[in-house]
């Protein structure tokens, strides 16, 4: 089977939410309360074990480079799980609750997943948050149920700019590489590609729901630089070994300590 | 479903969150299976009105300032249990060193060793257990084995502990199965090794910056602090002879004198960006930290001042479990504080490069 993914084109995004409410009814996902941010027209905020999909709303006061309106641009994004290609929460999950999918996707098997959180921390985007009525974690599934059934996931189809683009994961990094050549050539030079490749993001591989951006990751309220824990994680286990034995010493040193007093 | 009011509005709503008839649609999508408490208990808080129109900084970019990362969702039952798991491993790698010197003068530190571990990593696991969003399924940490999930090692520690030392302490008097005893009082002690160190690869091996700045140093904090606290506890039981109060003294003296000095490593491999250290200097969790250091460094004060009363053992033994207890408590704070500022990750993941 292909690896599945997402492209999201944020160029073409129009900020409909479309895509949020679309994957609230499929999914059946309850409301979140209806809150008022005040911060713009986001009152999503962000994503979240009910809210699978969101999407940012960006006022710069900054041009883009094809723009000659003045020095203001609206920028719009779909966000969504990454899927990643080496998963923090999958790789953090204590119970295998967690799985790989047929389609490459990152799957929460509810069914199995016992609440403890860790998956929450492990997450480098933020996107895997445990539900507090609930106890369970949550996240985007990319449509299992409908990917069983060979349909698009519920976002990308009721997508109507295209911005939010399904398929196989070969075929979208093609086409993305592409529709960049295009907006270089009219002029839109900070179009990148963001996760597209295990080149292009080496702390997670490469993500199977990547991103077309035309600012700094942090904007969209996306990290620089991911890092799945686990890469690091070593530091921290070399430290352990070094720590049992420190207390092992500590341990034996003082009993022997007990018995030199003993004898003087 | 049950009753709910809108807090701007007149009329009660009867909704589970979903709205959907079933009658007309069956709850069959991948979310239906959420149960929902009333809406009004989950509102988001609202972000403050805003006075003035934002302006962003585009050399230092946030998205409204808002988290990028998800805080953890533990309560105060997780640094708890890091305190008490801490507390009952390195006592039981004591009791297991004390085991080693075959001394009859000794026995006696032995069993109390036991006996601090069995009642602190019994209730660090039962708490561990109620922090679960769905305790009732504990037992799903043993259906893999997976050495990328810290959480899944400690697990399995964790199941070892408690089973082993209350071997050790049963049969350790039993003269059919001493052996037995014998045997389960080293494994203890090797699992207790385990069980006061792993939760710093617990709080290291995540996404949140200072946690992941620290990850070199935490294991070996919490192995130091878990060396005084045990240390600490111990010297305060009453029918201690000499030679049992000059052990434990010198390892409370020397867990203190790590976890002061740890604590000046953590504070220096989490200020090489300004951002990420801010949790351990600011508010509460910066309070927490600086009150932790205080409270070790007075352990250490009064545990190697000469004397022997008991009152000064207890003095000593509260302030070094009091400045454990602190410092976990400052740390689970600071990995809250530092998931909630979006700079933290930012700063940290731009330095890297």
């Amino acid at each position: 089977m292909a690896t599945k993914g997402f492209f999201t084109d944020t160029t073409i995004c129009i900020g409909c939410k479309a895509c949020e409410v679309a994957c609230k009814q499929w999914n059946q996902l309850p409301d979140d309360g209806f809150a008022f941010t005040a911060m713009s027209y986001d009152n999503t905020v962000e994503l979240g074990a009910s809210t699978w999909r969101h999407v940012a709303f960006i006022e710069r006061p900054v041009a883009l480079s094809n723009q000659s309106a003045g020095a203001f641009s609206w920028l719009f994004s779909s966000d969504v799980c990454k899927h990643c290609a080496r998963a923090g929460c999958l790789e953090s999950c204590p119970t295998g609750s967690i799985i790989r999918t047929e389609y490459g996707s990152v799957y929460v098997q509810p069914d199995v997943c016992n609440g403890c959180g860790y998956c929450v921390v492990n997450c480098p985007f933020g996107v895997i948050d445990r539900r507090g009525d609930d106890g369970r974690a949550w996240k985007c599934t990319l449509c299992y149920d409908r990917l069983r059934e060979d349909m698009t996931p519920a976002c990308a189809k009721h997508c109507p700019t295209a911005s939010i683009q399904f398929g196989d994961l070969d075929e979208l990094r093609e086409r993305a590489k592409a529709r960049v050549e295009k907006l270089h050539e009219a002029g839109m030079k900070e179009a990148y590609l963001y996760g597209a490749s295990a080149e292009d993001q080496q702390g997670t591989e490469g993500l199977n729901a990547f991103f077309l951006l035309v600012d700094k990751p942090e904007v969209y309220n996306l990290p620089p630089d991911p890092v799945v824990p686990t890469k690091k994680g070593k530091d921290a286990w070399k430290s352990m070994a070094a720590a049992a034995a420190g207390v092992a010493l500590a341990a034996v040193g003082s009993v022997l300590f007990g018995r030199a007093g003993v004898r003087s | 479903m049950s009753e709910i009011r809108y807090p701007d509005s007149t009329n009660p709503v009867f909704t589970d969150g979903r709205d959907i008839d079933t009658g007309i649609g069956a709850l069959v999508g991948e979310g239906s299976l959420q149960r929902v408490e009333p809406v009004d208990k989950r509102f988001k808080q609202d972000a403050d009105v805003w006075r003035d129109l934002p302006h962003s900084n585009p050399s230092d970019a946030t998205y409204y300032g808002r988290p990028m990362l998800k805080a953890p969702v533990w309560a105060a039952y997780v640094p708890t249990y890091y305190f008490l798991g801490g507390a009952a491993g390195a006592s039981l790698a004591l009791g297991a060193a004390v085991q080693l010197d075959r001394s009859e003068a000794t026995s006696g530190l032995v069993r109390k060793a036991h006996w601090v571990g069995i009642v602190a990593s019994s209730i660090g696991a039962g708490f561990l257990i109620l922090d679960l969003g769905r305790p009732l399924r504990f037992l799903n940490m043993m259906r893999v084995f997976r050495p990328t999930s810290p959480m899944n090692m400690g697990a399995w520690i964790l199941a070892g502990t408690p089973p082993a030392a209350i071997a050790a302490g049963l049969f350790a008097r039993s003269s059919m199965f001493r052996m037995i005893g014998e045997v389960c009082g080293y494994v203890s002690g090797f699992l207790g090794l385990a069980l006061c160190t792993y939760t710093g690869v617990l709080v290291g091996n995540t996404a949140i910056p200072v946690w992941q700045e620290g990850r070199r140093v935490l294991p070996i904090l919490f192995g130091a602090s878990a060396a005084s606290t045990a240390g600490g506890m111990l010297g305060m039981f009453n029918d201690l002879n000499a030679r049992e109060r000059r052990i434990v003294r010198a390892f409370t003296a020397v867990g203190a004198a790590a976890e002061v000095a740890c604590s000046k490593w953590m504070d220096h491999a989490t200020s090489r960006v300004e951002q990420v250290g801010l949790p351990l200097r600011r508010g509460l969790s910066g309070a927490l930290w600086n009150g932790a250091g205080f409270l070790s460094l007075a352990a250490l004060a009064v545990t190697i001042t000469p004397g022997r009363s008991r009152t000064k053992r207890i003095i000593g033994g509260s302030l070094a479990a009091l400045g454990s207890f602190a410092l976990r408590f400052a740390v689970h704070y600071a990995g809250e504080a530092s998931a909630r500022d979006p700079k933290a990750s930012f700063h940290l993941q731009r330095t890297r490069r």
